[in-house]
C-alpha cells in the first residue's frame, strides 16, 4: 500500500510535463494536419537552453525556464515559416517526410553544439525530500507539477478566452470559413507551430534538471508525446491532458508491478492497445461530417 | 459597386471559370442562376478571395481587389454567407456571431449589433449559450445570416441560401434576405431556386459551364424561353 501511494504520487508528477508534451503536439496536428516530428527536438532544445542558461551563464533557475520557453517559440516559428509555410497545400505525407529531414538535422546539431556526453543540471531546491507519511517527494518534482500544472492552465486560458484562441479554434474546425471571418490562417499556422513547440520546450526545461540531457533525449520524447495523442484522439486537447497522466500513470505502475525495464514499453503497448481497439482515441468526439 | 471582368478560375487542370463579367449596383439585389458545377459558387468564392483568378479583374468600388486576402475583402466591405451554412458546430451561437465580427474592435458598436441580431433571430436570443452544432438546419442558416451580417458589410454574398431546408424555412430565409436588402445592403446571391431568385431580384445572370450565358432583369430572365425550358420546369406555368 505504502508503494501504491509512492508510486501514484511519482505518477501525478510526471503526469503533469506528459500531458504539456501531448498539448503541443495535439493542438498542431489538429489545426495543421502537421504530424510534427521534431517535437521530441523542441523538447531536447527546452533542456539545452535550461543547461545554457543555468548552469553556462549561471543565471536565475527560473530565468533559465522561461527562456527555454521562449526559445522554443521562437525555433517553433521558424520551422512553421521555412518550411512549413511554402508547402501549405501539400499532402499530409510530405509534410511528415519534411519534419522527419527537419528531426535528424536538429538531432545532429544538438550533437555538434553541445557534445554527445549526457550533461546535468543541478536543482536549486533543497535537496532533502518533503516526507509526507509513506510518500517522499523531491521539492524538485514538485516544483515541475506546480510549473507543468500553471502552463496546462495558461494554454486552456489562451485558447478558451482570447482572440487568438477563438481564431485557432475557428481554423481547426473550418479554416475557409474561418478564412471568411477575416481570420489570418497563416498566422494562425504559425502561432499555433509556435505554442505547440514552446510547451515542448517548456517539458524538456522542467525535465532536463530531474534527469540528464542528452542530444537523443527527444527520440522517446517524440514517441511518448504521440502515444499521449493517440490515447487521447488526435486534435483533443482535453484528451491529450488526460492522456499525458494515464501515460504516467501506466508507466510507473508497469515499471513498479512488472518490470522497471519495461517503463519506456509501456506507451508502445497502450499504442498498439487504442490502436486495436478504439483507433479514434478514448476521449475522441465524432468526426464532423461535412 | 462590384464589377467583374473576364474572370478566369482553375481548379488544377480543369477552368471553372471561363472569363466571366457581370456587375452590381449600390442597393441592388443580384442574382446569379445556372445549373450545377455552373460555376456560381466559384464566383463568389473567387470575389471572396477564397479562390485565386487566373485571370481578369475584380472591382469592388473601383479598387482592384483581384489578389487581396480574404480578409482584406472582408474589412472592405464584402461579406460571404457559404453554401451549406458552415456555422462553427462546436463553438457557441455567441461565439459564432463574434466571429462575424472578428476584425471589428469597436465594442459597443458589436454589442448594438449583436443585440439587433437577437431581436431579429429571436430563436437565436434562446440559444445562445448552445453549440451551434445542435441547431436546426433552418436555425444554422439564421445563424450563417447573422454572422455575416456582424461585419456590417456594404455586400454581402450568399451561396445557396435555401439548399436543404423544409420549404417553410425557405420562405423564412427568402423574407430575410429582403429585409436585409431593404435596410440598404447590396445582396448577391446565388441560388439553386432560380424561380423564387429571379422574381426576387432586380437584375440576374445565367451562367453555363462557366460562362455567362444571358443576362438582364429577373423579369425577363423568367420570360426567356431557354431559361423557361431549362431551369424553371418547362411547360409548368407558374
Amino acid at each position: 500500500m505504502d508503494q501504491l501511494l509512492q508510486h501514484l504520487a511519482n505518477a501525478l508528477i510526471m503526469g503533469g510535463t506528459y500531458a504539456l508534451l501531448g498539448i503541443g503536439l495535439t493542438l498542431i496536428f489538429g489545426i495543421m494536419r502537421v504530424v510534427n516530428f521534431t517535437h521530441g527536438e523542441l523538447y531536447a532544445l527546452g533542456a539545452y537552453m535550461m543547461y545554457f542558461v543555468a548552469n553556462m551563464l549561471g543565471l536565475n533557475f527560473f530565468l533559465a525556464i522561461g527562456f527555454a520557453i521562449f526559445a522554443g517559440l521562437v525555433l517553433g516559428a521558424l520551422i512553421e515559416l521555412i518550411l512549413l509555410r511554402p508547402k501549405r497545400t501539400a499532402d499530409i505525407d510530405t509534410t511528415m517526410l519534411l519534419m522527419i529531414g527537419a528531426w535528424i538535422v536538429l538531432q545532429n546539431v544538438e550533437t555538434l553544439t553541445w557534445g554527445s556526453v549526457a550533461k546535468s543540471i543541478p536543482s536549486p531546491l533543497p535537496t532533502e525530500p518533503l516526507v509526507i507519511g509513506p510518500v517522499s517527494l523531491s521539492w524538485l518534482r514538485l516544483l515541475v507539477l506546480g510549473l507543468a500544472l500553471a502552463l496546462i492552465a495558461a494554454t486552456y486560458a489562451l485558447i478558451n478566452r482570447t482572440k487568438l484562441g477563438k481564431a485557432m479554434r475557428a481554423t481547426f474546425q473550418d479554416s475557409g470559413t474561418a478564412a471568411l471571418m477575416g481570420v489570418n490562417i497563416n498566422l494562425v499556422y504559425t502561432m499555433t507551430f509556435a505554442l505547440g513547440s514552446s510547451l515542448a520546450a517548456a517539458a524538456g526545461a522542467l525535465l532536463g534538471p530531474v534527469f540528464v540531457v542528452t542530444p537523443t533525449m527527444g527520440d522517446l520524447a517524440s514517441l511518448k508525446a504521440f502515444a499521449i495523442v493517440i490515447l487521447g484522439g488526435l486534435g483533443s486537447i482535453s484528451g491529450a491532458t488526460i492522456g499525458g497522466f494515464i501515460l504516467a500513470f501506466v508507466e510507473e505502475l508497469g515499471a513498479g508491478y512488472i518490470s522497471s525495464g519495461y517503463r519506456d514499453a509501456m506507451g508502445f503497448i497502450i499504442i498498439i492497445l487504442v490502436l486495436l481497439f478504439r483507433p479514434t482515441g478514448l476521449f475522441a468526439r465524432v468526426e464532423r461530417i461535412g | 459597386m462590384l464589377e467583374i471582368r473576364n474572370l478566369v478560375c482553375r481548379y488544377g487542370k480543369v477552368t471553372a471559370l471561363k472569363g466571366i463579367s457581370l456587375k452590381v449596383e449600390r442597393g441592388q439585389m443580384v442574382a446569379l442562376v445556372g445549373a450545377n458545377g455552373a460555376g456560381k459558387s466559384t464566383t463568389l468564392r473567387a470575389i471572396s478571395g477564397l479562390v485565386p483568378a487566373a485571370g481578369g479583374q475584380i472591382l469592388f468600388d473601383g479598387e482592384d481587389i483581384t489578389r487581396a486576402s480574404p480578409a482584406r475583402i472582408l474589412g472592405k466591405g464584402i461579406a460571404h454567407c457559404p453554401e451549406g451554412r458552415r456555422v462553427f458546430g462546436q463553438m457557441s451561437v455567441a461565439e459564432n456571431l463574434e466571429m462575424g465580427c472578428f476584425l471589428r474592435s469597436d465594442g459597443k458598436g458589436i454589442a448594438a449589433d449583436m443585440a439587433h441580431i437577437f431581436e431579429q433571430f429571436p430563436r437565436l436570443a434562446e440559444r445562445r449559450r448552445q453549440i451551434a452544432g445542435t441547431l436546426s438546419g433552418g436555425e444554422q442558416q439564421m445563424l450563417a445570416i447573422g454572422r455575416a451580417m456582424m461585419s456590417r458589410p456594404k455586400l454581402i454574398l450568399f451561396d445557396e441560401p435555401s439548399l436543404g431546408l423544409a420549404p417553410n424555412i425557405v420562405e423564412q430565409v427568402f423574407e430575410i434576405i429582403q429585409t436585409i436588402r431593404a435596410a440598404g445592403t447590396t445582396v448577391l446571391m446565388v441560388e439553386q431556386n432560380a424561380y423564387a431568385a429571379l422574381e426576387m431580384c432586380d437584375y440576374a445572370y445565367l451562367l453555363e459551364t462557366g460562362t455567362m450565358a444571358l443576362e438582364g432583369t429577373g423579369q425577363a430572365l423568367i420570360e426567356d424561353p431557354h431559361v423557361h425550358e431549362a431551369y424553371l420546369g418547362g411547360g409548368l406555368s407558374h
